[in-house]
């Protein structure tokens, strides 16, 4: 029944709207809040739209099955789709109490969720129902307007199915005879063993030796000392389960109290509302779904011994907090009328953003934008770093992740390596070779023919294997260094044409690399390295008579981002050549060809602590979508079978 | 690098671009006196563009991709499998993986020998999926100078090709099976219509497209009949 309720929350809280909102149940040390903003989605897909779209079928198709026909629509589920929906995640003490909060609008309907049994066992006390489950310390709890699953993860224990070494051990010393007999037995054949020249000699000796103090398993099976252990086994196996069942119940006591006290959101130190941080960061109500992190230090710090199932910690030799204390995250979805995007921000330590400037200090060369032309681009793909900065930053980050680790000697010695590292490499130069800057563009989509074998048939039919030719759609790249280097480059193509892998054609390097169906081009020009593989667009690049077309709108997003991805959808769609789909998707692919745009994602540059990355899907005007989420069930709709 | 950026990029468009198909040649050249050689080319090399990206993942559509050490080894349990059975010498395989074109060879001593290559591995297909195709491929009789590829159509093979997605069954579109079995004597008749004898009449050559094959539609049998 959990499952539904977790699944309706988010899978269909799509479908959400605010009376009283459940946000103050939230407790203002919350290390992860996720909010889905039901009214925001809403307004953009009313109920009934996504009940009546294919996808909402299925949903209550699923939803009907599930429940054995008790719950048919949204409304008898009674779940209240115009408020918001919460998880929150509390870490405290390496306890992860994670937490799902529901708006309820008919109790009733969520009732009639319950099996028979489930019901036999509802609690209910002042106003509000529960059930427990003691086997994961779960709750389920409610009122009126609010459902609670409240479960927790216990980090510092790693009981339920742990050996128990101490009893074993305690059994271990009062079984006297048999082991100790025998260690002694098989000692002694080893001495046996590096005198005896022939082995099979000292295996015959070693056997006569166990036989003689060993007695056979039919006697040990059946001995006293066996059947007394069986029951003292017995004994220890009942007090772990009684001790593990005490443990469960005390746990269950503490998430039942937890559960109460979250359902009546009266905090000592207030609701996360009064979390400056989150309420920073979360900001206005415009977003359908929110995500935020609050410090990562402090949940890897709690994270790890329940990750680690309460064993001894092998990272312990790193000093996660030097890197990951105080970071933050914040993610948002958000369907606009002409797109949907996610937009994270990710705040750094002073420390850890110190780095990451360094590494993200890159300058684009603007010369990559010369040999591009955007009536055939598809895509690409841009990284402008800063190889000089990584170089200079990893081994100071590396030397941070360390500091104040006694263990091993490690504070001392990594500072040393990653010194004597930075000794042997001259960042400076390695930055000539490679600058950091890069770009991948795909260049549009072309008919090349491409050899193949088959075989030919003499009078008599005798076989003979032949040579034949065919076209294929291949795409077409190109893909842009920038390198100070020319002579590196240029006496690597001499050795390559010495040595027949590489053929020049007037400055221009051809490679036939094996298993592909094209030949690689390679070209130096000013401060760029291009590799490509239509020969056409590098000879123009080479000859400067490439007629290069690309809008400030991608030159902007390319310059002013760490990295950028952009892939023109409609473009990519409409060179594919139907004849080359099977005919079941023709008819998908025309429809996907009408409506569909680009998609860009970006990770922008460092800003104080703050790194911002986004992801953005257009979505097209005019073509019946009255807003980006409606865009995307109209194309489930359309597309999925 | 450049060769991975290479594949990488053609990967992402292969898969929905390039063709998939691929042809089986089974060729027989048989002795009067029963013995002769048998050599199955399995050819890939006009989907070479697609294996070639494929094969850089683990699996396409929930299928494994095999590796070349998969494929290898797949080889050489077939060439372990030839050695077990009598009658069964001169074993050999080939991997040519530029054009994606696999062969095993071998020679046998008698047809029975021959058909007892096929017969275990068709006998464990039957009890697993419980098909029913007939475990004898081939037979001879030299005194008749009667020589048959035995097939017989199971509707399983139907069943299986529709349980595939659509994009799974394309590869199999354009895919074909063809057989050439070359005699020392003349050949007198052969039972399917879609049988050639070759102008010499000592070879018969019977292709056929591997999707009618599996449709039922037609059928690799066939009796062919030699002067004596």
């Amino acid at each position: 029944m959990r499952r539904i309720l977790l699944f309706t929350s988010f899978c269909l809280a799509a479908l959400v709207a605010s009376a009283q909102d459940l946000i103050s149940k939230i407790p203002s040390n919350a290390s992860v809040v996720f909010s889905i903003k039901g009214k925001n989605i809403t307004d953009l897909v009313s109920t009934s739209e996504f009940e009546n779209s294919k996808i909402g079928k299925l949903f209550l198709k699923e939803l009907d099955k599930e429940t054995k026909g008790k719950v048919t629509s949204i409304e008898t589920l009674g779940i209240d789709v115009t408020q918001n929906f919460y998880y929150f995640l509390q870490a405290e003490e390496s306890i992860f109490t994670h937490c799902f909060l529901i708006p309820l609008k008919n109790k009733e309907g969520f009732l009639s969720l319950l099996s028979d049994r489930k019901k036999e066992n509802l609690v209910t006390e002042k106003g509000i129902s529960y059930f427990t489950d003691s086997y994961d310390s779960a709750v389920t709890m409610w009122n009126d307007d609010t459902l609670l699953v409240v479960y927790t993860q216990d980090g510092n224990k790693y009981d339920a199915y742990s050996y128990d070494y101490e009893t074993e051990t305690a059994l271990d010393a009062v079984e006297p005879s048999y082991e100790v007999a025998e260690d002694i037995a098989i000692e002694a054949p080893e001495a046996v063993i590096e005198e005896a020249p022939i082995e099979a000699e000292a295996s015959y000796e070693e056997e006569i030796i166990i036989d003689a103090v060993e007695p056979s398993n039919d006697n040990y099976y059946t001995s006293d000392y066996y059947k007394a252990q069986a029951i003292e086994r017995e004994n220890a196996r009942v007090k772990r389960e009684e001790e593990r069942e005490e443990r469960r119940k005390a746990s269950l006591i503490k998430t039942l109290e937890r559960a109460k006290s979250i359902l009546a959101g009266n905090y000592e130190n207030g609701s996360i509302l009064i979390n400056s941080n989150y309420v920073k960061s979360v900001g206005n109500d415009k977003d359908e779904a929110i995500l935020w992190v609050n410090d990562f230090g402090s949940i890897y710090d709690q994270a790890l011994p329940l990750m680690l199932g309460g064993l001894s910690n092998p990272y312990e030799m790193f000093n996660f907090k030097s890197l990951y204390g105080g970071m933050s995250l914040t993610s948002k979805l958000n369907f606009e009328e002409s797109k949907a995007s996610i937009k994270t921000i990710y705040t750094m330590n002073d420390e850890m953003a110190s780095y990451s400037r360094e590494m993200y200090n890159g300058k684009m060369n603007s010369n990559f934008f010369k040999y591009i032309n955007e009536d055939n681009l598809q895509g690409y793909f841009a990284i402008n770093m800063s190889t000089e900065g990584i170089l200079n930053a990893y081994p100071k980050m590396l030397e941070n992740m360390f500091v104040g680790v006694e263990k091993e000697h490690l504070e001392d010695f990594i500072p040393i390596s990653t010194r004597l590292i930075s000794l042997l490499l001259d960042e400076e130069a390695i930055a000539k070779i490679i600058r950091g800057d890069m770009l991948f563009v795909m260049t549009g989509l072309e008919q090349k023919e491409v050899t193949y074998t088959t075989y030919e048939y003499d009078e008599n039919y005798e076989s003979t294997e032949v040579i034949k030719t065919k076209n294929e759609t291949l795409p077409n790249f190109l893909f842009m260094i920038t390198s100070e280097e020319k002579e590196i480059f240029s006496r690597l193509m001499r050795i390559g044409s010495k040595e027949g892998v590489i053929i020049e054609q007037n400055g221009m390097y051809q490679i036939n690399i094996p298993n592909m169906p094209f030949s690689l081009y390679m070209i130096f020009k000013d401060n760029t390295l291009l590799i490509g593989n239509s020969s056409k667009d590098m000879m123009a690049i080479h000859n400067g008579s490439f007629h290069a077309k690309f809008s400030g709108k991608h030159k902007k997003l390319i310059a002013k981002n760490s990295t950028s991805i952009y892939i023109n959808g409609q473009q990519i769609v409409s060179q594919i050549p139907v004849g080359m789909m099977p005919q079941a998707y023709e008819q998908k692919l025309n429809y996907i060809s009408e409506n569909v745009e680009d998609v860009i994602f970006k990770i922008g540059k460092i800003k104080g602590n703050v790194i911002e990355g986004e992801m953005i899907l257009n979505t097209p005007l005019g073509k019946g979508h009255k807003n980006s989420l409606a865009y995307f069930i109209n194309m489930m709709d359309t597309l999925v079978d | 690098m450049i060769k991975k950026i290479t594949q990488y990029t053609l990967l992402a468009f292969a898969i929905t671009l390039c063709t998939s198909c691929f042809e089986i040649l089974e060729e027989i050249n048989l002795n009067s006196d029963g013995s002769g050689t048998m050599l199955v080319t399995f050819n890939l090399s006009k989907s070479k563009t697609k294996l070639a990206s494929i094969m850089l993942l683990d699996s396409v559509n929930g299928h494994k991709i095999p590796s070349k050490d998969d494929i290898n080894r797949a080889l050489k349990d077939a060439e372990n499998h030839l050695k077990t059975i009598n009658g069964i010498t001169n074993i050999k395989k080939t991997a040519d993986y530029q054009n994606y074109i696999f062969t095993i060879s071998c020679n046998f001593d008698k047809v029975v020998s021959l058909d007892a290559v096929f017969q275990e591995l068709i006998r464990k297909q039957n009890k697993k999926e419980q098909t029913n195709f007939n475990t004898t491929n081939f037979s001879y009789d030299k005194n008749t100078n009667n020589f048959q590829r035995k097939f017989t159509y199971d509707a399983a093979l139907k069943k299986a090709f529709y349980k595939l997605k659509g994009e799974d069954r394309k590869i199999f579109e354009d895919a074909t099976y063809t057989s050439i079995y070359r005699f020392n004597d003349s050949v007198e008749n052969v039972s399917n219509s879609n049988a050639k004898v070759s102008p010499n009449k000592k070879a018969v050559l019977l292709k056929i497209d591997v999707m009618a094959l599996i449709l039922g539609e037609k059928s690799i049998a066939n009796t062919i009949q030699l002067f004596k």
